[in-house]
């Protein structure tokens, strides 16, 4: 009885509490999981705004995807600026926090200064390089200035190149994330170990290599991570610095959806990339997560 | 194919701390070898300051005139000119202006309704058993993950259901109800966690009611992640692009990121004005950013030990 008077108290009072905790859980319903299957169902569809209705065509969209050149250039291509730019952003903020770890104003002005690129909205970071990597810009200007080249390198003109600059932009853009993590996690680490490892006559590198690379592992896996989320959904920074140019070199995956979507109005070819994009993404940050805890378990 | 083309900037800029440290140790041949800390600071001060190049260049260049930047694009601007600034300002088209003006209403209406929302819902999940609670967050950790891409098109197809697609208030919906939603969840629930059940349990004596418990003993108690949520969502709505590019549409005026990306790209500007609006737009994040950076720091420290 008193079990039942208490769930009774409990409904009346909490009344307020439940239904906005409710209405959060029922916007994320309809704006997250409902869309992913709305995704789905129009997959297997030939949905486009231009026309009224739409007709259920099997795997046709899946089949086309296994044809399609240009998404698979797209593909390859952001798989392997995912992993580039996931390992220099990660050595670099490696890099960048040991150097940076020590106390005093100069350092830390120097650590303020280093996350700067990760507060500045991809648009503006991709018009900033743009001006500088571009044919006539700045970069050039002072290579030929300094007599570095001869004849200004276009940046962002072939194919090769432009894909270089781009991984350049985005492994910047992160490096200012992975320093920070970095940073925290070099703090945590009692200096007791490094003063034990002296005494029994570790140098730098194996202090390195036994205490700090082992005691970073947690920011590892946290910068990994968010390394490769950011460039599979990566959008702003590649529209603006390249719009995925010169002949689609640097079109990612999340483009050629948007561009399916948009640009072509192919609603149900986009939904059926996107839900490949959705199902990579999740195989692709659930094993290396779980790889990485694992190496965290393992100290 | 990038990855070997990646291959040699990474090794250009990569390996120079390390590599600084092993040449210097091994010619001092002292084991116990510390940097001088003049040379160490040298080091890092010479790093970073090419890393920040590219907004060292921004600022100086909005600050010179068009010749000064093509005489010297590195310089600092010896004869300082506001006039890239004016310029900016003065557009017909107040791009800046309305830019600005837009993207605050947006920010702000989001975080307004997301840290009531994500707290209150943080609390309710928090008394729940531990088996209803690790579904609901994993759930909702999918839409930490899920590329904005693969909603979109879903997105504004409800949108329209409801009449809100091309409005503020359908932009406002979805940032509240996607993975920002998700994003505020996980830092409140990490720090509700640690609030020792007697304290609401004696609350809850007194008759007061979920809300109030809510309000006067759970929020007082997790202001530092208030201070987190309220800070990262704010920087990642400010900045984001793909949702206010295509749920606003051209027609309904733009916020700062899409401003920026329709009317720069429109036509060839001079170096000057560009960087003169490309600093003007980006200030903003910035002096956010160094007014509450021990708050910003602390706000990733906690992501990354939890």
């Amino acid at each position: 009885v008193t079990h039942r008077r208490r769930w009774v108290r409990e409904l009346t009072t909490d009344i307020g509490l439940r239904s906005i905790a409710a209405l959060g859980l029922f916007l994320y319903v309809v704006f997250i999981v409902v869309p992913v299957f709305m995704s789905l169902r129009s997959s297997f569809t030939n949905q486009n705004p231009l026309e009224t209705s739409s007709r259920y065509i099997g795997v046709a969209n899946y089949t086309e995807m296994w044809h399609d050149a240009e998404l698979r250039a797209s593909v390859a291509f952001t798989l392997c600026l995912a992993v580039a730019v996931t390992i220099v952003a990660n050595v670099l903020g490696i890099a960048f926090a040991t150097l940076l770890n020590r106390t005093g104003l100069s350092y830390r002005v120097l650590r303020t200064i280093a996350f700067l690129p990760q507060v500045l909205s991809g648009v503006i970071v991709g018009f900033v390089w743009k001006t500088i990597l571009t044919e006539d810009g700045l970069l050039n200007d002072i290579l030929v200035k300094i007599g570095i080249v001869h004849t200004p390198v276009d940046w962002l003109g072939s194919p090769h190149m432009a894909q270089m600059s781009v991984g350049i932009v985005v492994a910047w853009v992160l490096s200012g994330f992975t320093t920070v993590v970095y940073l925290a996690a070099l703090q945590n680490i009692p200096p007791e170990l490094y003063e034990a490892s002296r005494i029994d006559g570790a140098g730098p590198r194996q202090q390195f290599r036994m205490i700090t690379w082992r005691m970073v592992a947690p920011a590892t896996t946290i910068s990994v991570t968010i390394s490769l989320i950011t460039v599979l959904k990566l959008y702003d920074i590649i529209t603006v610095l390249t719009s995925g140019g010169p002949a689609y070199a640097t079109e990612s995956t999340a483009q050629y959806i948007v561009k399916m979507a948009f640009t072509s109005d192919r609603f149900g070819y986009a939904s059926a990339i996107a839900m490949f994009l959705l199902l990579a993404s999740a195989v692709i940050a659930l094993s290396v997560t779980s790889m990485l805890r694992r190496r965290e378990v393992d100290l | 194919v990038i990855a070997e083309q990646a291959t040699p900037p990474v090794a250009r800029i990569a390996p120079s701390a390390p590599g600084i440290v092993g040449s210097r140790v091994t010619a001092a041949r002292r084991r116990y070898a510390a940097w001088p800390r003049g040379l160490r600071l040298l080091a890092a001060v010479a790093v970073i300051v090419v890393f920040v190049s590219p907004i060292y260049v921004t600022i100086v260049n909005a600050f010179k005139s068009e010749a000064a930047i093509d005489s010297d694009p590195a310089a600092p601007p010896l004869h300082p000119t506001v006039s890239n600034l004016r310029t900016a300002l003065d557009r017909p088209d107040h791009l800046l202006q309305l830019g600005l003006r837009n993207s605050v209403i947006v920010v702000v209406c989001s975080i307004l309704l997301l840290i009531p929302l994500t707290s209150i819902f943080s609390f309710a999940i928090s008394r729940r058993t531990t088996r209803v609670r690790a579904a609901i967050l994993a759930m909702l950790a999918a839409g930490l993950m899920i590329p904005p891409q693969v909603v979109l098109l879903p997105t504004i197809h409800i949108l329209t259901l409801v009449g809100l697609d091309h409005t503020y208030p359908g932009l406002i919906l979805s940032n509240v109800a996607g993975g920002y939603f998700s994003f505020g969840v996980f830092v409140y629930v990490g720090f509700m966690r640690a609030i020792p059940i007697e304290i609401i349990e004696a609350a809850r004596m007194d008759g007061a009611s979920g809300l109030r418990v809510w309000w006067k003993i759970i929020m007082p108690l997790v202001r530092p992640a208030t201070a987190t949520v309220a800070i990262f969502l704010s920087l990642w709505i400010w900045n984001d692009f793909l949702n206010p590019l295509f749920i606003l549409g051209p027609l309904t005026g733009q916020t700062i990121t899409t401003g920026l990306y329709l009317s720069v790209g429109q036509y060839q500007m001079n170096y000057g004005q560009l960087f003169g609006i490309m600093f003007l737009a980006g200030i903003i994040p910035v002096a956010g950013y160094l007014t509450l950076q021990k708050q910003f720091v602390a706000g990733l420290t906690q992501g990354s030990t939890k």
